[in-house]
């Protein structure tokens, strides 16, 4: 295929695709003028270029669509549901016809005709009803058609044509438009109005579009994906090269001022290298609206397609994979999430569903999230169908929180089963929505509410090359944990090491603030014959891991610095062994694999945490009484208390004269943020009045607002469960039970029974009340 | 006879001279035809793989990319070195590969008349891996075939890999001792 062919393909696709995205705009907005220019501008582009390079069924069909797209853009006929489907269809010819013309060069032995009469029937119906005021301007458009097209298409033998004959020379729908309305020329004052702009726009139009991509050629240019992958490996080598000169020459004061130069300008490269790979989310959300369009027909749905957030950029190869999990979301927001019109006028609803797709980069992800204003999930179905299907028994479905149970729809042979006996509720594939996302190393979190809607949000990191992850050691080996599954780590020093782990038959476990967590080995698993024991001559530690909703303990032996680290893909052989997800070079030349929690969690056979009990014990609905809640057990004065563990946000250890005073009221600058501090058991008064001395705050959330609660010391974290007063049946509110004793809650939001703040009462809104 | 040594010979007919890098594991000197080698890698020191199976050297780093390694000694069932070892970096349908040796010799200009194909007595396993010998004034250049110690090819039957999968499922079923 020579160059200009293939330019032209890449050029003629790029203009479909835009041409695509306004025609689902046009729909909502029928007169936009530059929503119809733009259209018309891409198939003219088409047609222009197809006389100059000979494909004639391209040319045939694209005029015909010109033709109808001319007719628009005068206002003759409005852009209704039937001319849009139409317009699809045209789009839809022109595509395929380039696709035959990619793959066999030629254009290929199809037949267009029904498509060409079906928009030239379009056409005729639009002229036929045509008020008698209009009739200057199909002349003048049928000129205009005519007369680019003459131009461009230069291999065409037509001859010059006289301005009286112009009319007869254009195929025959052109002619068909052109031939009756000849003689109200003088009614040109009536449509002055309407068609002035017309051929001024038209006209240039074509020049216009041809300035404008000359320039953007001149500042853009096509690089193949697989020289910018080069690249980035190239980024990578010089990177480590770099790590390794700082390290070599750390000791040399001549060659400082040049490693730190070398150091910086491969940083930069670095970033402009990654810079080059990303794309717009804009390239997936625009292929959206045809097919919630599509599927709003076949299903039978009303619904408005809302987009932000489309600028935001993400990595190309990370595009193409959330492609597919995005396009089953939006499918299933439609099949399952949004109601027929009926049934949501039914529900007092607006007929018109809402489905938003967002997309925003929080730090190193960009989250992606596709919301609808259906139905919400139906809990109670998908909670009989997992007992049916045997994922839970009956008592265990009862004890699952509706959190809980929406994990439940993405496992695997959940959806298929829902799909099958058609049982509605947001089951569709689900599975493979999370697994391909995790794939990258995203996530996928549920929030539905019932009759409001159902949100699924995709987390995807930025980029696949680099990742932030753990490196920790074993074996006397560097392996690298990918942070985005480690939720945390526990060290155990050597004095406890003997009695940390606790046994179930042959089952490593350790109790974490009161759940048990399974124990894997990581040098035992990579290694048999290794004992699993911890060592008591060192410190041990255990990564916390949660992988595919499996939750699990890695035992490590040495923690290193976390890294960022260029991934580098294994050979089929390494890969198999199923343990690692690739291989990188770290900072020191050493070589590390990478390890796949969730292949590991399969591999020890850690089950998933919804089977699991350990993962049941954190439920933030209060309404259940027995719940058990999480609490920081904090000593105030003297005095046990506790804070939901939910709401802390931090704990700051800081010097005394941190703390400022508004009035009487203690208050910290932190950050530049005022946060108001409330001292209930008046540490700080009774704290020694010198420069060194360190108060504890624990800093809480309390609805929207930060209040940071003076503490003598923090305990521990416990679960505590809730107290009923003796014959009520009611649960107590403002202490709970941890570890055996009546505690006290530091109870945010509440501005009853304080020992109130006389000096900012509106602040007061913070309640502690040590019991016991 | 296989076919690849087959052909070997025949290239080698048609022009007289063949240039062959010459490499030794223990006392053995083995060839490779020049044209498979992309670069050799002094002193590398491979990063071990667990699990991985038998024949695979470890891991070494190789402009940017990370490169599986082949260990001969391990094909020939001789027991691993600690020192740095010399690395061939060969050209393979699935991309690259590394051919870990104890040193890297000089290269040799063979003459195809020279040529001897594997003998019948050879151990059929390490037939399949080797092409034949030239015979040289001091002793033999056993020919190894860059296609056959392809680890894609190694892995797709080579009984190292049973074995090891073998062990990796022990690794599951065992339970951990205390």
């Amino acid at each position: 295929m020579d160059d200009l062919t293939r330019e032209f393909l890449i050029e003629s696709q790029e203009g479909l695709d835009r041409m695509e995205q306004c025609l689902t705009e046009l729909e909502e907005r029928p007169q936009d003028a530059a929503l119809l220019a733009e259209i018309f501008r891409s198939v003219h582009t088409i047609k222009g270029t197809t006389g100059f390079l000979g494909f004639k069924r391209l040319e045939k069909l694209a005029h015909a669509g010109e033709s109808l797209l001319g007719l628009l853009r005068d206002g003759k006929i409005t852009a209704d549901p039937p001319v849009i489907t139409a317009l699809l269809e045209l789009l839809d010819g022109l595509r395929a016809i380039l696709k035959t013309i990619e793959a066999q060069q030629n254009e290929g032995q199809g037949d267009d005709a029904a498509l060409i009469t079906h928009l030239e029937q379009l056409q005729a119906a639009a002229r036929s009803p045509s008020p008698p005021v209009l009739p200057a301007k199909p002349a003048r458009r049928a000129a205009r058609t005519s007369q680019p097209r003459r131009s461009k298409a230069g291999a065409e033998p037509t001859p010059p044509p006289s301005s009286g004959f112009t009319a007869a020379t254009p195929p025959p729908v052109a002619a068909v438009a052109t031939a009756e309305p000849q003689p109200p020329e003088s009614s040109k004052p009536a449509a002055v109005a309407h068609s002035e702009p017309i051929p001024a726009a038209a006209a240039p139009a074509p020049k216009g579009r041809a300035t404008e991509s000359a320039s953007a050629a001149e500042s853009t240019l096509r690089v193949d994906v697989t020289l910018l992958n080069r690249m980035m490996n190239l980024v990578g080598e010089l990177v480590l090269t770099r790590n390794q000169i700082l390290q070599t020459t750390a000791a040399d004061p001549r060659m400082t001022m040049l490693s730190r130069r070398l150091d910086m300008v491969t940083a930069d490269l670095r970033e402009s290298v990654m810079k080059a790979r990303m794309q717009p989310v804009s390239h997936v959300f625009s292929k959206m609206p045809r097919m919630v369009r599509d599927l709003c027909q076949s299903l039978g749905r009303r619904v408005r397609l809302l987009m932000e957030g489309q600028e935001t950029e993400l990595d190309k190869s990370l595009l193409e994979a959330i492609k597919d999990p995005l396009t089953h979301a939006v499918r299933n927001a439609l099949d399952h999430g949004i109601e027929s019109p009926a049934a949501r006028e039914a529900a007092g609803k607006d007929p018109d569903g809402v489905l938003t797709l967002r997309a925003v980069q929080e730090g190193s992800h960009v989250v992606v999230e596709v919301s609808d204003d259906g139905a919400g999930i139906d809990v109670d179905r998908i909670r009989a169908k997992a007992v049916e299907r045997g994922f839970v028994t009956s008592e265990r479905a009862t004890q699952l929180t509706e959190r809980e149970i929406m994990q439940l729809i993405f496992l695997p042979g959940f959806s298929t089963a829902a799909q099958v006996t058609n049982v509605s509720g947001r089951g569709v594939g689900m599975d493979v929505v999370r697994t391909n996302v995790e794939k990258i190393g995203g996530k996928v979190e549920i929030d539905s509410r019932p009759g409001r809607g159902t949100t699924l949000r995709l987390r995807i990191p930025l980029t696949l090359a680099i990742i932030p992850a753990l490196i920790v050691r074993s074996l006397n080996q560097s392996f690298a944990l990918p942070q985005a599954s480690l939720s945390e780590l526990v060290h155990i020093p050597p004095e406890q090491a003997a009695r940390a782990i606790e046994w179930i038959d042959d089952a490593p476990l350790y109790r974490l603030r009161g759940s048990l967590l399974p124990l894997v080995f990581l040098h035992r698993l990579l290694e048999s014959g290794r004992e699993c024991q911890l060592a008591t001559d060192r410190d041990n530690f255990i990564a916390v891991l949660d992988a595919d909703g499996r939750r699990f303990g890695l035992v490590v032996d040495s923690l290193a610095d976390p890294e960022e680290i260029v991934v580098k893909p294994l050979s089929a052989v390494l890969k198999d062994i199923g343990l690692y997800s690739g291989a990188t070079v770290l900072g020191n030349a050493e070589l590390a694999l990478i390890l796949d929690p969730g292949s590991i969690a399969q591999h020890a056979g850690v089950a998933m945490s919804s089977e699991d009990e350990s993962a049941l014990s954190i439920d933030e609905s209060t309404s259940d009484g027995a719940a058990k809640v999480e609490y920081l057990l904090v000593e105030v004065a003297g005095r046990r208390a506790a804070v939901p563990l939910a709401d802390v946000l931090r704990i700051e250890q800081l010097p005394l004269a941190r703390i400022e005073y508004v009035g009487t009221q203690p208050v910290l600058n932190f950050d530049g943020q005022l946060l108001p501090v409330e001292d209930a058991g008046a540490i700080l008064d009774a704290a020694p009045d010198h420069a060194v001395a360190q108060v504890v705050i624990v800093v809480c959330r309390d609805g929207h607002r930060q209040v940071g609660v003076v503490v003598s010391h923090v305990l521990d974290v416990a679960a505590g469960s809730s107290l009923f007063e003796a014959g009520t049946g009611i649960p107590a509110g403002s202490v709970t039970l941890l570890k055996e004793h009546v505690t006290g809650l530091v109870r945010l939001g509440s501005g009853a029974t304080i020992p109130a703040q006389p000096a900012a009462p509106a602040d007061s809104s913070l309640l502690m009340e040590a019991a016991q | 006879m296989s076919t690849a040594g087959a052909t070997l010979r025949r290239k080698q007919k048609a022009e007289a001279l063949v240039e062959v890098c010459s490499v030794r594991v223990e006392s053995t000197l083995f060839g490779v035809p020049i044209d498979h080698i992309l670069e050799i890698v002094g002193g590398a020191r491979p990063q071990p793989v667990p699990l991985a199976p038998d024949y695979v050297g470890g891991l070494v780093h190789y402009r940017g990319d990370v490169l599986t390694t082949v260990s001969l000694r391990r094909l020939l069932d001789l027991p691993a070195r600690e020192i740095p070892s010399d690395v061939l970096v060969l050209e393979s349908a699935g991309g690259c590969f590394g051919l870990l040796v104890d040193s890297v010799g000089e290269v040799l200009r063979v003459s195809a008349a020279d040529f001897e194909p594997n003998p019948s007595t050879l151990d059929p396993r390490r037939g399949a891996l080797l092409a034949g010998a030239y015979k040289l004034k001091d002793g033999l250049l056993v020919m190894l075939d860059p296609q056959r110690v392809d680890p894609l090819r190694l892995g797709a039957g080579h009984p190292a890999r049973v074995q090891s999968s073998a062990e990796r499922a022990s690794v599951r079923r065992e339970p951990c001792e205390r």
